[in-house]
This record gives structure tokens, sequence and C-alpha cells, in this order.
């Protein structure tokens, strides 16, 4: 995260990753088309062959934390950044330098059963270059996404709840070319990375922002119309609100 | 960031929320190329300033009503004010525009550049003429006392006139064409930062890699070179005693200790053999450890090969004809010195003679060529041949047989120690599979070069090449 008091703007990176082809790009593209026109900058996409990613997709989302009415000079720009990195093994560096300094990361899986190999493969590679990283991935903001609900053969939704029921990471399950669950683990991500910013950086005394305002304002200003907490109880499982769901 | 990879252990961070300027992402001839076709097809002057005032481009012609304003006292000073305010104007939000009224009864239209949701620069069109602007306003009589009003009237009957929302649409389409540069430009310097650091990144990985083998590289020499200590020390350990037991019973064998009977004798005639056998085993292992250790002593002099394979022909002719096997020598026309320890070449011929006896059925025979040749160090072997032919020529010799021959994919494997092609042979033929390994280091150590090759139609041919005298000097001398 930066915080630049002087030009009164918040940046936070997150990061979207998983093994290959599990929706990374896909999230990020159906999330670019959900956003309000003013919020959202052009999703860019570095360096691709035959539709992969090779370096990044980055999608910037901006919004100012001003109520109406309200001297502009209060206001603070929230700008997100919101990054995939390239799934495939090979581009292992690449990953870690998109990877370098995220404030959350999405754990895109894909639901197949056939892949459940690779997201495990892809997870190790995670907490690996957390680690060379000087970082522990506990202490990383994690949601995970079990994308590709529309396709066969995949996870049953019970068999995922049970699942996230018994880990700690808050778990939510996608249709990211439906654009469905796509918006709901981002609102997942986002509070929990809020909320974990807020503990270490006291950004509602310094903004006066609770994480939960935080997330209502953000919702709101990227265009979700329906309320706030109907995002987050999209939830499966694992720990996502302080008093919520879970254990 | 650093220009030096190997000073950045880390991985570096993607610089992803810089503060992107105006000035580093588009050229300043270029975007001033591109706001003169904006003045060419529109008639309104463009100037593009970045954020901290800086101008960027410029495209305009003075209009004539501001020359002649310029002209007056009041008028320039009115100007010059005019165009301060003009510049300091900053509209608040990215999607409004700023109109400034000039005196004149002109205006500006202020446009702003935003970036990634931070502002840029700005686009200045103008001044322009209102539709409605048909008279001299009062503000631009006001400015001076001698001012001609009528002469002011027909210049600015001359300033370009524009509509608003054409003005508008203007500058929402430069506004596009400059955005389409800027990400552009945004997406190529990240491009290249992922380009620069993925690399640097590879770098790193490698480097660490290398050090890893490179210290497993240096712990494997340090055991090899033990290895080789202790089988020195070993061997020469096992020869003291080994050397009493055939010496005993040598002399039990000549009766010393009293007579023997039949199977007493038999008995101790193999004791005395196998002792024989053991220590050759064990001058070989020294030999071999020796030569892996580079301290063998080598007493190199200036020798012929024809006086060698003389030797080795005397030596092993007994048992040759012992076994029914020709043994023959051809060493035609070999005149050539070369610089080698006599005794250890006998080692490597008598070596391989002895083996190729051992191989060859009766009737067969074994033949010692020995000829000089051009070795041709890669396939284009008569690239420069005037030059290299000297540089190249080399004594060679071939050790013929006609016995059961080694496969092809064997022949390279024949001269590690203890191998041998078929490990049941060994019980046919005897033989401790370390006479082929000493070969070749011997050879090795001479500067030449052994290999194996098929014999037509059957058997085998061990060729050695040996460097002449001449050109042995390149290498190190010999330890005496």
């Amino acid at each position: 995260m930066q915080l630049n008091f002087a030009a009164r703007e918040v940046t936070i990176k997150l990061v979207y990753y998983g093994p290959a082809l599990s929706g990374k790009t896909t999230n990020l593209k159906s999330l670019h088309q959900i956003v309000k026109d003013e919020s959202r900058g052009r999703l860019m996409t570095l360096e691709t062959k035959d539709d992969r990613t090779l370096f990044f997709d980055m999608l910037p989302l901006t919004f100012k934390s001003g109520e109406e009415g309200m001297p502009a000079a209060n206001a603070m720009s929230m700008r997100l950044k919101v990054f995939t990195v390239p799934g495939q093994v090979l581009h292992a560096s690449t990953r870690r330098l998109v990877l370098q300094g995220a404030d959350g990361v999405a754990f895109i899986a894909d639901s197949q059963h056939a892949q459940t190999e690779n997201n495990a493969a892809s997870f190790l590679d995670l907490r690996d270059n957390l680690k060379e990283m000087g970082r522990s991935i506990k202490d990383v903001p994690l949601i995970i996404q079990f994308n590709k609900r529309d396709m066969p053969n995949v996870r049953k939704d019970a068999e995922i709840e049970q699942l996230a029921q018994k880990g700690k990471e808050p778990v939510f399950t996608a249709s990211a070319v439906k654009g469905e669950g796509v918006l709901e683990s981002f609102f997942g991500l986002l509070y929990l990375t809020w909320t974990k910013l807020d503990e270490e950086h006291q950004l509602a005394s310094k903004l006066g922002l609770r994480p939960e305002q935080f997330l209502t304002l953000a919702a709101r200003k990227l265009g979700h119309q329906g309320d706030v907490g109907s995002l987050l109880a999209a939830c499966v499982g694992g720990r996502l609100l302080r008093t919520g769901k879970g254990r | 960031m650093t220009a030096d990879p190997r000073s950045a252990p880390e991985v570096t961070e993607l610089s992803i929320d810089g503060l992107l300027k105006l000035e580093d992402l588009v050229d300043r001839t270029a975007l001033t190329e591109l706001t003169k076709s904006f003045y060419v097809l529109f008639g309104i002057p463009v100037r593009i300033y970045s954020n901290d005032g800086a101008l960027l481009a410029d495209a305009s012609n003075e209009h004539e009503v501001c020359a002649y304003v310029n002209t007056l006292g009041g008028g320039r000073k009115a100007c010059t004010e005019t165009v301060r305010a003009v510049r300091a104007a900053d509209p608040e939000d990215a999607t409004k525009e700023l109109v400034h009224p000039c005196f004149t009864g002109n205006v500006y239209r202020i446009v702003p550049l935003d970036y990634d949701s931070r502002r840029i620069g700005r686009i200045i069109l103008g001044p322009y003429a209102p539709p409605a602007l048909n008279d001299v306003p009062q503000t631009f009589l006001d400015v001076d006392k001698g001012l001609d009003k009528a002469k002011a009237l027909t210049l600015l009957s001359k300033v370009p006139r524009a509509k608003p929302e054409t003005v508008t649409r203007i500058g929402n389409h430069l506004k596009a064409a400059l955005d389409l540069i800027l990400f552009s430009g945004h997406k190529a310097l990240l491009t290249s930062q992922m380009h620069l650091l993925s690399v640097r990144e590879s770098y790193r990985e490698l480097q660490e890699k290398n050090q890893k083998l490179q210290e497993a590289y240096d712990r494997l020499k340090e055991l090899d070179r033990l290895k080789s200590n202790f089988l020195a020390t070993v061997s020469h350990e096992l020869r003291t005693p080994l050397t009493s037991i055939i010496g005993y019973s040598e002399m039990l064998t000549e009766g010393i200790a009293g007579e023997l009977s039949t199977e007493q004798a038999e008995f101790v005639k193999t004791i005395h053999e196998k002792g024989e056998q053991l220590l050759g085993l064990i001058k070989g292992l020294l030999d071999l450890s020796k030569l892996e250790s580079g301290t063998m002593s080598m007493r190199r002099r200036n020798i012929l090969i024809k006086d060698v394979l003389d030797e080795v022909l005397s030596t092993l002719s007994p048992i040759a004809r012992k076994k029914g096997v020709e043994l023959r020598l051809d060493v035609d026309g070999v005149s050539t010195e070369l610089r080698a320890d006599p005794e250890r070449l006998r080692q490597v011929f008598i070596n391989l003679v002895d083996n190729a006896l051992k191989f060859t059925p009766q009737g067969g025979s074994v033949t010692m060529r020995a000829r000089m040749v051009t070795s041709s160090s890669d396939g284009e072997d008569d690239a420069g041949f005037a030059l290299m032919a000297p540089a190249l020529s080399k004594v060679e010799v071939r050790v013929i047989d006609t016995g059961i021959g080694i496969p092809a994919h064997e022949r390279m494997k024949v001269f590690d120690p203890f191998y041998q092609v078929d490990s049941s042979s060994t019980r046919e033929y005897g033989g401790t599979g370390l006479g082929l390994s000493i070969v070749k280091r011997l050879v090795e150590a001479h500067g030449g070069s052994v290999w194996v090759e098929g014999n037509e139609p059957r058997g085998t041919a061990f060729v050695v090449r040996l460097p002449p005298a001449t050109l042995a000097s390149g290498r190190p001398p010999a330890p005496a």
C-alpha cells in the first residue's frame, strides 16, 4: 500500500494468482465490465501470446472517498490496482515480480477435478514466492475462488463448502465467463485487505473510514446497487468477517 | 534502479504507481506535429502544457488582432495578464472544461488532461471568436485610449469563429488522441520494465544455481582427490606384506624349507601365482591413482616409436607363438621423434598387444602399424590445410587384431576403470579391467589420444595418436 497524505491518495495492489488457464484474466475482464465507467481505467494487457498472459494484466480502479457536498479537499483518492500473474510454470520470475508488494491475493482455482493437482502446485508456488520475499502466506490477506462452476466434472458445491468450512481462507465460487461470483470474490478480497491494512496502519483514525464504511463506499462507487453484506455473504467458508461465518 | 544486475540481490519491485509525467511519455517534436495538424484542420491555435506549466507543444500563428493589441501600451499589459490567467486556470474536474474570456471578446478553452485519474497537463485552445462576436466589446475599447475601433473590428472579424460545441468536439478529439498515445506509451514503458526486470530476475536465479553447482563441483573434486590419496596409500601398504607372501611362497617352491609333496608344491605354486596377480593389480591401482592425481613421474626424452614397438614385439612374441597367433610390426617410414617416457609407452603398447593377443583365437593375427597422419580436429577437414596440416601431424599406431571385436556402443566404455565388455568374459580371458584405463591416462599424459575402431571384417583396432616432439613443446615440461 502507498499512503500519500500530501496528494491525498491511497494505492492498494491486489493480485490474482492461480494455475494456468484458471480464469484470472477472465475475472479481470468481467470485473472491468461490471464496474462503473467513471471508476475504471483501461484494462491493460501486457504481452500475450496465443491468448495467454506473458507478463500481466492490470485493471486500475479509482474513486474518491468524499461524500456529495463535502469539501473536495477532504476527499482521498482510492486507487486500486488489480493484477493477474501469468499462470504457466515457466514464468516464475514474472510471477514473483508481479506479486512483489501485493496487499492482498485472490487465488483463482479451477474447480475441475482434473485440475486439483495444478491448483495445489500453484498454491505452493505462491507460498514459496512469498517466502522468498520474506513474507508468510499466513500474513497476506488471501481469498480462494473456485472458478469455472459452469463446467462439467467440477468439485461439488457441498464438497467445496465442506472444505471451506475447515479452512482459514474465505472461499468463493464463481463462473467468471458469466460474471458470476466475480464481484463477490473481489469485495471479499478488498474487505479482507482493507481490514488488514487498517490494523497495520490505523486507517480508521487516519482517514476516518472504518473497514465496513470503506466497503460500502467502494461498492457504491464501483457501481454495485445492492447490499454490500450480500456480497460478503456469498463466502462459503473460512474466516472473512470478524464475527461472521466460519469458525 | 541500479544498472548492474549483480548488485540487485532481491527481486525488484515493479514501479506500478510511479507518477507519470506527460513529458516522459510523449515526444515533444511529435506532439508539436500533432497539434499543428489540428491547427491546420480547425484554424484554432492549440497549446499543450504539462502539469507543472511547461509548454510542450505550440501550434499557433498570432492573430492580426493580437499583434495590433500588442502595439498599444494598455493592450500589451492586458494581453499579458489574460495569457497568465489562462495558463493558471485549472479545471477542477476531469470531465469539465473551462472557458476563459479575453478582453477582445475572443475566448480560450482549457481542456484538462488526466491519465490514470491524475492530472498530467492541459490543452489550451484559442483564442477564437464566439459566433456572437459582432462588435468591438467595451472591455476592448477600455484597454487603451489610442485604439482604432474600425481597425479593431476589421481585425476581429478575421479571427476564426467557432461554436462552443465544435470546440468541445475538437477538445475531445485531441484528448482522445493524446490518451491513446499516453496509454500506449505507458504500456510500452511497463513492458520494457518487465522485460528488464524478468531478465534480471532470471539472471539472479541462474547465478544462484551456478553458485550451488560450483560448490557441488568443488566438493566432488575434493572427494576425488581424497580418494586418489587413499588409493595410493592403501596400495603402497598392501604391497609390503604381499612381497613377503610372494617371497616366502617362492622359497617354499624352491624347496628351501624342505622337499614338498606334489600336492603341496601345486598349492604353493597357486599361492605364488595368485600373489603375483594381486601384485599386478595393486601396481595397476597405484599407477591409476598416480595418473589421476597427476603425480606419476615421467622421464621424457626424444625417442623413435620404432624402438618402443621393437621391444614390445620381442617381449610378446613368445606368448603369440605359444598361442598360435601371428604378431606383426609395420613401422615403415616413421622417423619422426616423439618426446615421451619410453618405459611408459612400452607399458601402453604391451598392454594393448597383450590384450589383442588375449582376445584373438588361434590362427589369427595381431598387427602393430605405425604411420604419420594429419588429424583434423573437426568436420571441416580441408579448411586451411596448408597452415593446419603441419600443426596437426601425429604419429599414429594402430594395434589391429582379428579377435572377437567390441560392439560400437561399448567402445568408449572400455577405458573406464574395472569395465569389461562382458562380465562373463572375465573368467574366460582373465584381467583386472584396469589395463585400458591406465593406457588411456598414460597416452593422455603424453598429450595424445586413444580410441577404438572396428576392424573389417572382424576384430578390433586400437588407435593411439601421439604428437611429434616438435609439437610437444607447448605442453608443460615433463617432470624429471
